[in-house]
């Protein structure tokens, strides 16, 4: 079995594809950096060098202006309302969510990736695993090997999982470190509150607690990596079913570019919620965010994505076993 | 010699993948932990540290603003409303650094404002405030910017005693907070004075400032600016196009006023 991992390993560091994916990383990164840091450096221009707590109240101020305003949407009033109470919950308990540093970037990296530029990536690893030797009809020579068929798909899935994992850490050693360079490689320390709950436009705050800046991130990754996993599943199983990777990629990308237009509109269509791709924000969570439909919770999400996880992976060795290979 | 490489390669890439997988496992495994059982670490919270300063900021003089929609600047095509324009004309004055700091919500009332100053960074910043500006009442007597609907004597005498008594709240929870600032409290003009029943409304409007210079009178250091002058001939000119909030022009007019009054107080200061 390792051996058979060994070669999915060798396949796929051959294809190149990792390395592309780590030089997009390292591509994006400085662009996100540097976007942060204007932002920052433009916040202070206009404010002159304040303490955060003058910003931050500031911000919160400017958030009560704009619900007070009628014309606006009922969503977005509820979503501020719950950044607005969040924001004043760091307020009194001096707490600054956003001290400029390599770690903060890196949270708020992950926070903006995880539903659709991690799940990109992982789906330009995956999307051929299967699909190419089938296309390339070397499938044949894999299958004519003494060795049983799930054996060779599930190499191949450890092959995935290994990947994955390759793809998160370089996230977070890469935002690591080329953010720190402009924002300095402190603050991990850093006390964050976390366990809000909402519910309605209410947020509900008697489970907050607060965890240092590190397990925070540590607890971001986790889920970041099983969002990466589930949609690394359905990807798998797609390049199963389908021989060619065009179709395997147009329709994850379909699917997902779906799920974060839907996640913007679907909160009176309350079944929706049963869409793997509606449930990829998990880290939102953990910072506590207003979820898209109501009655979303983390327990809910996470056993939507497993349960979308395993059917597809039962269906990809399930045909891949059954299927006749000409 | 490449294969060498490629098989060194790959054994560091699948180590590096093996122990991030068991990372993640570990951190995933941390969140279920630290999300669902978050029930017995509640009382952790409370150790608020004391550390916010409340030392003035020697070298600037901050003004703090606060009250409704002309205080945010509603009407004014740059956003900056009179407070914006003060700053630019106190700047041009003195080389001292102007530090603005404005927490006004447009629709406040004076009930609003009182909830508000019960905020502790409100708190902190009223007592970090050089010079404090307002403008509040617009919003109770004038029901968020629709016409007086009643002109009926006795619904407005009762939303003035409520509006009298809150602002007296509001001026004493103000000096408790910050003795020195002086507060500058901008007064109502009367939008409807080009409209027909221009002589009641403005009637009304003169009497509603006229209690709350009286109210202000009362206090130390609080001034009442008046500005139902400036906008009593030409509203139409000053006004924005709602017709209630004042527009570019008529912010300039106002900060022209309060701007005139704290020159004043800072020569006094710097003799």
């Amino acid at each position: 079995m390792i051996n058979l991992v060994r070669n999915e390993m060798l396949k796929l560091l051959r294809k190149k594809r990792l390395y592309v994916i780590i030089l997009i990383i390292a591509f994006l990164v400085p662009l996100f950096t540097y976007a942060q840091f204007k932002e920052i450096q433009d916040q202070r221009e206009k404010m002159g060098n304040q303490d955060w707590r003058t910003t931050l109240q500031q911000e919160i101020t400017d958030t009560q202006n704009r619900l007070s305003s009628s014309r606006i949407q009922d969503e977005w009033r509820k979503f501020l309302k719950i950044r607005l109470s969040q924001q004043q919950y760091y307020l009194e308990n001096d707490i600054d969510p956003r001290a400029p540093g390599a770690p903060t970037f890196m949270r708020i990296f992950v926070e903006n990736s995880i539903d659709l530029l991690l799940p990109l990536l992982v789906m330009v690893i995956v999307a051929d695993l299967v699909s190419s030797e089938s296309s390339g009809g070397t499938i044949k020579l894999l299958l004519t090997r003494p060795v049983k068929r799930w054996r060779i798909l599930l190499s191949k899935y450890l092959a995935m999982l290994l990947s994955i994992s390759f793809i998160v850490l370089s996230v977070a050693v890469l935002s690591y470190g080329i953010s720190g360079v402009v924002f300095g490689y402190g603050g991990w320390n850093m006390p964050l509150l976390t366990g809000f709950t909402v519910s309605g436009d209410e947020l509900l705050t008697e489970n907050v607690h607060i965890v240092p800046q590190w397990q925070y991130i540590l607890m971001e990754f986790g889920l970041v990596w099983y969002v990466c996993m589930i949609v690394g599943t359905l990807t798998f199983m797609l390049s199963v079913l389908l021989r060619s990777t065009a179709a395997v990629m147009g329709i994850m990308l379909a699917s997902l570019i779906a799920g974060a237009i839907l996640a913007n509109m679907v909160s009176s269509w309350e079944s929706a919620k049963y869409f793997f791709m509606v449930n990829l924000n998990l880290t939102n969570y953990v910072s506590g965010m207003a979820t898209p439909i109501e009655g979303m919770s983390l327990g809910f999400s996470m056993s939507v994505l497993a349960v979308w996880g395993i059917a597809g992976f039962i269906v990809a060795f399930v045909t891949f076993s059954k299927r006749d290979i000409y | 010699m490449k294969a060498v490489l490629k098989k060194y390669t790959l054994t560091v890439v699948s180590i590096v993948s093996i122990a991030a997988t068991v990372l993640w496992l570990f951190g995933l495994g941390w969140t279920l932990q630290d999300q669902f059982s978050a029930n017995k670490k509640v009382s952790q919270l409370k150790e608020k540290t004391e550390s916010t300063s409340t030392e003035k900021q020697g070298g600037t003089l901050t003004i703090f603003a606060l009250g409704d929609s002309l205080t945010r600047g509603t009407g004014d095509a740059d956003g900056k409303g009179y407070t914006g324009y003060l700053t630019e004309r106190l700047k041009e004055k003195t080389d001292q650094e102007i530090n603005l700091l404005n927490t006004a919500i447009k629709g406040e009332t004076s009930r609003g404002l009182l909830k508000q100053l019960q905020q502790s960074e409100i708190q902190r910043q009223a007592k970090q405030a050089d010079v404090i500006v307002m403008t509040i009442g617009g919003n109770d007597l004038f029901q968020q910017g629709a016409a007086l609907e009643n002109l009926d004597n006795n619904a407005i005498n009762g939303k003035k005693q409520i509006y009298i008594s809150n602002v007296k709240k509001i001026y004493t929870q103000l000096r408790e907070l910050n003795p020195e600032a002086v507060i500058y409290h901008v007064g109502l003009y009367n939008p409807f004075s080009n409209m027909p029943d221009s002589k009641t409304t403005s009637s009304i409007v003169r009497n509603w400032n006229f209690q709350s210079a009286e109210t202000a009178a009362g206090f130390d250091n609080i001034v009442y600016v008046p500005t139902f002058d400036l906008f009593q001939l030409q509203v139409e000119n000053y006004l924005y196009t709602d017709q209630f909030h004042p527009n570019t022009e008529g912010y300039k007019l106002i900060a022209e006023r309060v701007a005139s009054l704290i020159k004043f107080e800072q020569e006094e200061n710097e003799s």
